[in-house]
C-alpha cells in the first residue's frame, strides 16, 4: 500500500515538473466521453488506477461469464442512461461480501456479493448508480485532496491491509466518503432509479436489507470484535434509521412505479445463483446468512433458498439444525424433485443419523438425477451400502 | 509458528515418522520438511519450494479441532473435524477450511472417489483454486481417512500450469508408501 501511494506522489511530482496539461473545458465530468484528468494529483491517481485495472483483468477472482457482465452493464446503463454508461468500465468479481467500488479513472468493480443480495434489478441499479454518482462528483479525488492537505497521507495508506482486491474494495472507506457525500450519492442514485422508471423504494430497501443482516451478525458475535466492526460500519456510512428515512420519504416524492425488474433479475443471475450461495454459505457465518435468505425469500421459499437454508443448518450441525436441515432438504426435493442436490443432502443427513436404508435410497436418487456428478463414484459408493 | 522457516533435507532409506508418531511415509530424493507447521498435528514438505510443490500431511486430528491454526485476520472460527464425520464431509471441511484460510471463493472441489490410506479406506478427492493477487492457478489432490475416529489427510497443491501434472503420479507413489498406525481409541464411542 505504501508503494502505492509512494509511487502516486512520486508520479504526481513528476508530472508538476512536466509541461502543462492542454486545457479543458471545466464543466466536462468524468461520466462525459473524452473527459482527462485535470492536473498532476488525479492524472497520477489515474495511472495508478489503471495499473490496478490491469491486475484486476488478469485475476482469477474476475468472472468472465460474458452474459452476465452484459446483463450488468445494461442495468448500470438504464440506469445512467447510455450517454454516460460508456465511461465505465464494469468488472465482476468473484468475492460472497456485500461491495461495489468505482475508481476516478472508470473502473467500476462489483462483487458477487452484491448479486446475491440484490432482490431485483432496482436494488441492483441502486448501488451501481450509487456509485456512479461517486464518481461523477469525484468524491474520491475530493477525499484524497483532502486527506493530502490535512495529513500525512503515507501512515494514513499503511492502514489498509490485504491485497489489490481489497485495497480496491476498501477504497469506500480508504477515502471514507463522509456522510455528506454519502447523502449527495444516494439522491443521485435515486435521481438516476427515478429516471430510468425504476421503482423508486428500492433505493431505501436494498440498504435497509443490508443493515438487517449486518446487524443479525453483530447480535450473533460474540460481544467484541464482531458488534465493534459493525458499529464502526454503521458510524462511517449513513447506513442508519436516518438513511432510510431520507431515501424514503425522497422516494415518494419521485414518480410511482411498480418496476423492479425482479423476474429479469432472477432470469439473468440464475445460473450463477447456486454458486453465490454457496459461497456466503462457506463463510461460516449462520446469522448473517440465515438473516441474509430470509430477505431473499421474503415469505416464499423456493427450492433453490429451502435447500440453501438446509446446508446452512447441516454446516451449523447444532442438535435443532439435524431436524430443520432435514425439513428442509424434504421440503426443497418435493418442490423440485429435479434439484438433485437436496437428495444428496438427504441422504447424507439420513446416513449421518444412522438411517442407512432411506439414506442410501435417496443417494441413489441423487445419482440418477445427476448422473455426471464429479462425486459420483464416492457417492456410488456410499449408496451401495459398503461404506468407505 | 516461527516467522521464518527451517527446512530440513529427507534423506533415508526406510519409511520416516510424519506429523506425529502414528504416521510413516518414505520420502523420494530431493524432498525436504519445514519447520514452520500449518498446525499442531500437521507437517509440510516440498521439494523445489512451497509456490511449486507443497505437500502436506495431518495425522491424529482428534475430535473437534480444526485443520489449521486461525489466521489473525480470521473473524469467523475455522470449521472443526468430527469423528462421526462422512467421507464427503471431511472433503467439505477440507474445502471450506481452504477457502477461511486463502480469503478465496474460487475453489473448486472436482472428482471425489474412494480411496485408500495405507490400509484403511478414505477419500481421494481433486481441486483447483486461485489465492487472491496470486494470479495463478493451482491443483490439489487430496487422499483422506478416519481411522479409530481420528482424521488422516494428505494433500498435494502444485500450480496448476505444468508442475501439478508434472509431480502428480511420483506424489502418488510416495504417498502409496505411507503407513498408518493409529492408537487405538480408548473410550468414547
Amino acid at each position: 500500500m505504501k508503494r502505492w501511494l509512494n509511487s502516486i506522489l512520486m508520479t504526481a511530482a513528476v508530472a508538476l515538473g512536466a509541461t502543462a496539461l492542454p486545457a479543458k473545458p471545466l464543466e466536462l465530468l468524468p461520466s462525459h466521453t473524452g473527459y482527462q484528468p485535470k492536473d498532476a494529483l488525479e492524472k497520477g491517481l489515474w495511472l495508478e488506477m489503471d495499473q490496478a485495472e490491469q491486475q484486476v483483468r488478469a485475476s482469477k477472482f474476475l468472472i468472465e461469464d460474458p452474459e452476465l457482465n452484459a446483463y450488468v452493464k445494461s442495468v448500470l446503463c438504464r440506469a445512467v442512461g447510455t450517454e454516460k454508461c460508456g465511461s465505465a468500465r464494469v468488472y465482476l468479481i468473484r468475492t460472497p461480501q456485500f461491495n461495489a467500488a468505482m475508481a476516478p479513472n472508470g473502473m467500476m468493480l462489483v462483487w458477487s456479493g452484491l448479486l446475491l443480495r440484490a432482490r431485483n434489478e432496482a436494488e441492483l441499479a441502486t448501488v451501481l448508480a450509487h456509485e456512479f454518482a461517486h464518481f461523477e462528483m469525484q468524491h474520491s479525488l475530493q477525499s484524497f485532496r483532502d486527506i493530502k492537505a490535512k495529513s500525512d497521507a503515507m501512515t494514513w495508506a499503511g492502514f489498509v491491509p490485504g491485497g489489490l482486491l481489497a485495497q480496491i474494495g476498501l477504497m469506500g472507506s480508504m477515502f471514507r466518503f463522509n456522510r455528506e457525500m454519502e447523502k449527495r450519492a444516494d439522491m443521485a442514485a435515486l435521481q438516476y432509479l427515478s429516471d430510468a422508471g425504476y421503482n423508486p423504494m428500492a433505493a431505501s430497501q436494498i440498504w435497509e436489507q443490508f443493515r438487517g443482516e449486518m446487524e443479525a451478525q453483530a447480535k450473533a458475535g460474540k460481544a467484541g470484535a464482531l458488534a465493534e466492526e459493525a458499529n464502526d460500519f454503521f458510524s462511517s456510512h449513513p447506513n442508519t434509521q436516518d438513511r432510510m428515512n431520507y431515501l424514503r420519504a425522497a422516494a415518494r416524492q419521485k414518480t410511482p412505479s411498480t418496476d423492479t425488474g425482479a423476474a429479469r433479475y432472477k432470469a439473468a443471475i440464475a445460473p450463477w445463483w447456486p454458486r453465490l450461495i454457496d459461497d456466503q454459505i462457506r463463510l461460516n457465518d449462520f446469522a448473517a446468512t440465515h438473516y441474509l435468505l430470509s430477505g431473499l425469500a421474503r415469505g416464499q421459499w423456493s427450492a433453490e433458498l429451502l435447500y440453501a437454508r438446509a446446508e446452512l443448518h447441516r454446516a451449523r450441525g447444532k442438535v435443532d439444525d439435524i431436524a430443520a436441515a432435514e425439513r428442509d432438504y424434504r421440503a426443497a426435493a418435493s418442490a423440485s424433485p429435479e434439484l438433485a442436490e437436496s437428495w444428496r443432502g438427504l441422504g447424507l443427513l439420513l446416513l449421518r443419523q444412522g438411517q442407512e436404508v432411506e439414506g442410501r435410497r435417496m443417494l441413489r436418487r441423487y445419482l440418477e438425477k445427476a448422473p455426471d456428478a464429479a462425486d459420483r463414484a464416492l457417492i456410488a459408493s456410499m449408496a451401495g451400502g459398503a461404506r468407505p | 509458528m516461527p516467522l521464518k522457516a527451517e527446512w530440513t533435507a529427507l534423506v533415508s532409506n526406510e519409511p520416516l515418522p510424519v506429523a506425529g508418531k502414528s504416521m510413516k511415509v518414505q520420502p523420494m530424493a530431493g524432498w525436504n520438511r519445514s519447520s514452520a507447521k500449518p498446525s499442531s498435528r500437521s507437517e509440510r514438505w516440498t521439494r523445489d519450494g512451497l509456490a511449486l510443490n507443497e505437500l502436506t500431511f495431518f495425522a491424529d486430528v482428534r475430535d473437534g479441532e480444526a485443520l489449521y491454526f486461525k489466521p489473525l485476520m480470521a473473524e469467523k472460527d475455522l470449521p472443526k473435524f468430527r469423528s462421526a464425520m462422512l467421507p464427503t464431509e471431511i472433503v467439505e471441511l477440507f474445502e471450506n477450511s481452504n477457502r477461511m484460510i486463502l480469503a478465496s471463493s474460487v475453489f473448486t472441489i472436482g472428482k471425489v472417489e474412494p480411496a485408500s490410506l495405507g490400509i484403511h479406506s478414505g477419500v481421494r478427492f481433486t481441486y483447483e483454486y486461485a489465492a487472491p493477487d496470486e494470479g495463478i492457478s493451482r491443483k490439489g489432490e487430496g487422499v483422506a481417512a478416519v481411522v479409530e475416529g481420528r482424521l488422516y489427510l494428505v494433500n498435494f497443491v502444485a500450480p496448476a500450469i505444468h508442475y501439478f501434472d508434472r509431480d502428480i503420479s511420483e506424489i502418488r507413489q510416495m504417498i502409496s508408501t505411507l503407513q498408518l498406525r493409529p492408537p487405538k481409541r480408548t473410550g468414547g464411542r
